[in-house]
């Protein structure tokens, strides 16, 4: 079934997800959105052709003609290499007893059997984690509240499945939502189970003057 | 609502991003002759068809790979390994799904964040390949209205109008105040009718952030 989607990522936020610029577990988080949302999946698009409009008219860097030349001989050297187009399927998973949908975007993530910690109605499973950006899953069983955690980053919730509460709203499958520390929410769920992918990003580092000036929300991730 | 920015980056530096908006006006040159050009090099090898379309992207991949990287070495390593895809996948390239220089581009933001891992020795269990989807999505139904056109009416809107890029500015004018077509626009403009059509989206989009925004 197709929920229409309500929380999405914002422009600026896909902007620097084309170019590659976040950190690449907020990506996975933004790519599986992508992957339910025909919305953004349109924008993505749109955004990736005003970049690629914007390299056309880039003023050409300068460097030793010979030294293209050197790149070029050494390109076209090179053996043409077999390729296909993609297909991107969603792909079903056996997750607490029952078959789920996934977005494609996690299949790389999900080779090996995960393995679950239980606590209470929820239950937890790490797909990859560094530096403190953790990517897990998140199953909370029906009529169960998250306990109230703390987070020193930004902790990014997609829903996969289900629907989740909280004192701002419901989210459905494909709601992306994105909290910071200052941000004390309580999600429930009511008559359904929920799957979430959860990442939690590393707390921010400011490092020079000027970014906090930039930056006016910075003062929220002390 | 959260501000982006605030998000912590990949890449860990300090950069402008590059002004995307800022160098839309300035018309880009015929994206057709280089869509001919990967063609020729997809059926043929063409060598003669790849130098020509080299020699105007390497130098502006590299200064794309300047802003991104900061630095000469990295930006060169970006620029070698963009085009060698560029030769050795050219048949993968499908003008029905964007542009030459759409591709291009996706290539080389795929190239660079592969760079960015490596340099930080990870894993690839998170490859651009797969984060960066440049293939046909399953289709499912359209959940897009164009409920956002009624927007455009309400007196909420204007001031936020003045603040889109010019590029997008331009087109929502011809086509909400002086009631053009995407057609009429595209051929006065000379831009392509999906440029006029994803200007729009985006403008819509950037309006509709604006009256979503609290702080407005
Ligand atoms: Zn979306």
């Amino acid at each position: 079934m197709i929920h229409a989607v309500k929380y999405h990522p914002t422009l600026e936020l896909l902007e620097q997800y084309i170019e590659a610029s976040l950190a690449p577990q907020v990506s996975l988080a933004i790519a599986a959105h992508l992957d339910l949302c025909p919305h953004c999946q349109r924008m993505k698009m749109d955004l990736e052709a005003e970049a690629g409009a914007a390299l056309l008219s880039l003023p050409e860097a300068q460097t030793a003609e010979t030294d293209w030349q050197q790149m070029l001989d050494f390109i076209t050297a090179q053996p043409e290499v077999a390729v296909k187009a993609e297909q991107r399927q969603p792909f079903t998973l056996h997750i607490q007893n029952s078959e789920i949908l996934l977005p494609a975007s996690l299949k790389p993530l999900l080779q090996t059997k995960l393995k679950w910690f239980n606590l209470g109605g929820i239950s937890t499973a790490k797909l990859a984690g560094e530096d403190q950006h953790n990517v897990s899953l998140l199953y909370i069983r029906k009529d169960s509240e998250v306990p109230q955690h703390t987070h020193l980053g930004l902790e990014i919730t997609l829903v996969l499945k289900g629907k989740i509460y909280d004192e701002s709203g419901c989210y459905g499958e494909g709601d992306l939502l994105i909290n910071t520390p200052d941000h004390t929410h309580t999600p429930r769920t009511k008559s359904e189970d929920c799957l979430c992918l959860s990442v939690l990003t590393a707390p921010l580092k400011f490092k020079k003057g000027l970014t906090r000036l930039l930056n006016p929300l910075q003062h929220l991730f002390y | 609502m959260l501000d982006p920015t605030s998000v912590q980056r990949h890449d860990d530096r300090n950069y402008q991003r590059p002004d995307i908006q800022g160098s839309m006006s300035i018309q880009p040159p015929d994206n057709a002759q280089w869509e001919q050009a990967l063609t020729f090099i997809a059926a043929d090898r063409d060598k003669k068809a790849y130098s020509q379309l080299f020699s105007y992207f390497a130098p502006r991949l590299k200064a794309f790979g300047l802003k991104m990287f900061g630095n000469e070495q990295q930006a060169m390593e970006m620029v070698q390994d963009t085009m060698l895809n560029v030769w050795q996948k050219a048949r993968l390239f499908d003008a029905s799904r964007g542009c030459a220089s759409t591709w291009i581009f996706t290539i080389a933001r795929n190239v660079r964040f592969d760079m960015l891992r490596k340099k930080q020795s990870r894993k690839d269990e998170l490859s651009a390949d797969d984060l960066f989807f440049d293939g046909d999505y399953p289709e499912q139904e359209g959940t897009d209205s164009n409920e956002w056109d009624l927007w455009l009416l309400a007196e909420k809107v204007a001031p936020h109008f003045a603040k889109l890029p010019p590029a997008q500015r331009d087109v929502m004018e011809k086509v909400y105040l002086e009631e053009k077509s995407h057609q009429e626009v595209s051929e006065e403009l000379a831009i392509p009718l999906g440029t006029v059509k994803s200007r729009i989206r985006l403008a819509l989009d950037r309006l509709r952030e604006a009256i979503d925004d609290p702080r407005s």
